[in-house]
């Protein structure tokens, strides 16, 4: 090692960037501890301090490790901090660092508002930031952000928000062109109005009853867990939208038309019908579509799908290649009509992977035809994987139905496999 | 582009080119993989590479190594997850072999193999004490007793 030039030694020593390891390269050679200013990165563990023992001030620590680096891009801090540690560092590094990843930690601490200034507003000295990343955030107070110009990616993990502090926040982002909120509590309506983003993904905890207002002409990709009312009406962008609920109604979408739409999944507990049967018609050009929704219902009440005629919906989805539909929304679909007057120019063109569950033997004989015809009339079906889960009954109706999935699977065993 | 598996009509071969070891041996690379460095690629670009290119820098053993790994990267179709394997294969090497790589990676601009070899040098270093630095590169210490005693009390914390 002796032999490689300072330059390269530096280089190499810019790949370590726990700050553990770079404090023990500080006392390797002469050498190293010369070339360690220039690393770009560096990045602090949970248990940094854990045996620390008192001795010292975790803050001072951190400050003099940044203190020594000329020019830092990325801080990731995991272990526990104060807000004026924070001002601190940031007051070294506000021009060059890049990106920031803090374990905020405020969740338990109620008094977090009182505290001035709080660690959310000191992030606001680091203008240039490209790329926010925040862990353990209590945001009931509107941060005292400016602007952050250059923020391309926000996220925040496990947080408790409220509406005001969220819509002021993202306001200071006017740039974001990827935004993650995941297991957020708190929120009951959010309005998003960010002109570049393409990437979003919104995860709300608790009653799964929040409202979503999203402008955003260029997005290409939306993932949203928890909400029941979803608009988003500039859509000709969109490529890949997923749309989930665990724990409440999905009662009202309002998209634009789902021109490049190319992969939709809808999931949940309950969807209205309206619901269901809107984001059905708008992504006809979908390749790929996942269905798991438990039940229908516009009121508390848990009702079983309406029938969805297998010709119908396989005529308005014609582009379909990946088909992933599960329980309840597999029992729905049938042939009303179809076996009566089947076209016999009817295809399912493109269908190549059937992913399907089956949860209970009633309706055996319509969900055995629904299996037979996505046979007989996918053309290109490569493979279709049958999942059969928990079959309730202890009538032998399950154990006839398991017969007759077991006899389609040998009869169709090149394409067919049970799981 | 073809791949180097598919078969090559003979109106249109692969255009190769030749490089040029510190100990004389010489090296027959595809145009395709060489361009992966950026010094070969703009020599190719100003049509220098149509003789055998001279490597004064880097020992036939080490440039066999890079043409290889050049090679493999230019090969369409490879799956991530296998390319990552035969990676962390090829950095399988000793030490003096791998600071080759670096030396001739960083010579020849190749940014992902200059990438590979320092990361991995890099993951060497991880959770060790800076006596197994020492031992592991072959390093000395080149601090006095007292500047060594001020360092390990600065840096106390990471020794906990």
């Amino acid at each position: 090692m002796d032999s490689l030039p300072d330059a390269i030694v530096q280089y190499i020593l810019s790949y370590v960037d726990n700050a553990r390891d770079i404090a023990v390269c500080n006392c390797v050679s002469k050498r190293w501890k010369d070339s360690l200013p220039y690393i770009r990165r560096l990045y602090f563990p949970r248990n940094s301090f854990e045996n620390n023992a008192g001795r010292d001030n975790p803050d001072n620590v951190v400050w003099r490790m940044i203190a020594s680096i000329v020019q830092l891009d990325e801080l990731v801090v995991y272990c526990p901090f104060s807000s004026a540690g924070l001002a601190s560092w940031l007051s070294l590094v506000s021009s060059s660092l890049r990106r920031l990843e803090l374990r905020m930690d405020n969740l338990a601490e109620q008094q977090a508002c009182l505290e001035t200034p709080s660690k959310l507003d000191c992030i606001g000295a680091a203008k240039d930031l490209e790329s926010l990343k925040l862990w353990g955030v209590l945001m009931t107070c509107v941060p005292k952000w400016d602007i952050f110009p250059k923020l391309r990616n926000l996220e925040i993990v496990g947080a408790r928000l409220e509406g005001p502090a969220l819509s002021s926040a993202i306001q200071a982002c006017p740039n974001l062109t990827s935004l993650l909120l995941l297991g957020c509590e708190g929120v009951r309506s959010v309005s998003i109005d960010l002109p570049l983003l393409e990437h979003c993904k919104l995860d709300f905890y608790g009653l799964g009853n929040c409202s979503l207002s999203l402008t955003s002409p260029k997005i290409e990709s939306l993932e949203v867990q928890g909400c029941s009312w979803i608009r988003v009406r500039e859509t000709n962008c969109l490529r890949n939208l997923s749309i989930s609920n665990n724990s409440g109604r999905v009662y009202m979408v309002d998209f634009g038309k789902l021109r490049a739409l190319e992969f939709l999944s809808i999931r949940g507990i309950q969807w209205c019908w309206d619901a269901v049967s809107k984001m059905l018609k708008w992504a006809s050009e979908v390749k790929h579509l996942y269905m798991k929704v438990e039940f229908t219902g516009d009121y508390e009440a848990l009702q079983p799908f309406p029938e969805v005629d297998l010709v119908d919906f396989f005529n308005s989805h014609p582009k379909l290649q990946k088909f992933d539909v599960h329980g309840a929304m597999f029992a729905a679909l049938c042939q009303k009509n179809s076996l009566k007057n089947i076209d016999t120019a009817f295809t399912i063109p493109c269908l190549e992977e059937v992913a399907i569950t089956v949860r209970s033997p009633l309706n055996a004989e319509q969900k055995m035809g629904t299996l037979e015809s996505l046979v007989k009339y996918g053309k290109s079906l490569k493979t279709m994987v049958i999942k059969i889960l928990q079959m309730k009954s202890s009538h032998s109706s399950a154990d006839d139905f398991f017969d007759e999935i077991c006899r389609f699977t040998y009869m169709n065993r090149k394409l067919v496999r049970i799981e | 582009m073809s791949s180097s598996s598919s078969s090559s009509s003979p109106s249109c071969p692969k255009k190769m080119i030749t490089l040029k070891s510190s100990d004389g041996e010489t090296f027959e690379i595809e145009e395709i993989a060489a361009l992966q460095s950026k010094t070969l690629e703009s020599m190719i670009d100003e049509n220098c590479a149509s003789t055998p290119v001279p490597l004064p820098n880097i020992t036939g053993k080490i440039l066999a190594k890079v043409v290889e790994y050049c090679t493999k990267h230019a090969e369409v179709g490879a799956d991530a997850e296998s390319l990552r394997a035969w990676d962390a294969e090829f950095v399988s090497v000793d030490h003096p072999t791998l600071f080759d790589y670096i030396l001739a990676a960083n010579f020849l601009e190749i940014p992902t193999l200059l990438n590979l070899a320092c990361q991995s040098v890099a993951d060497m270093v991880k959770g060790k004490t800076p006596d197994e630095i020492h031992k592991i590169f072959n390093i000395k210490s080149t601090f006095t007793p007292e500047e060594e005693e001020e360092l390990r009390r600065e840096n106390q914390w990471a020794f906990d």
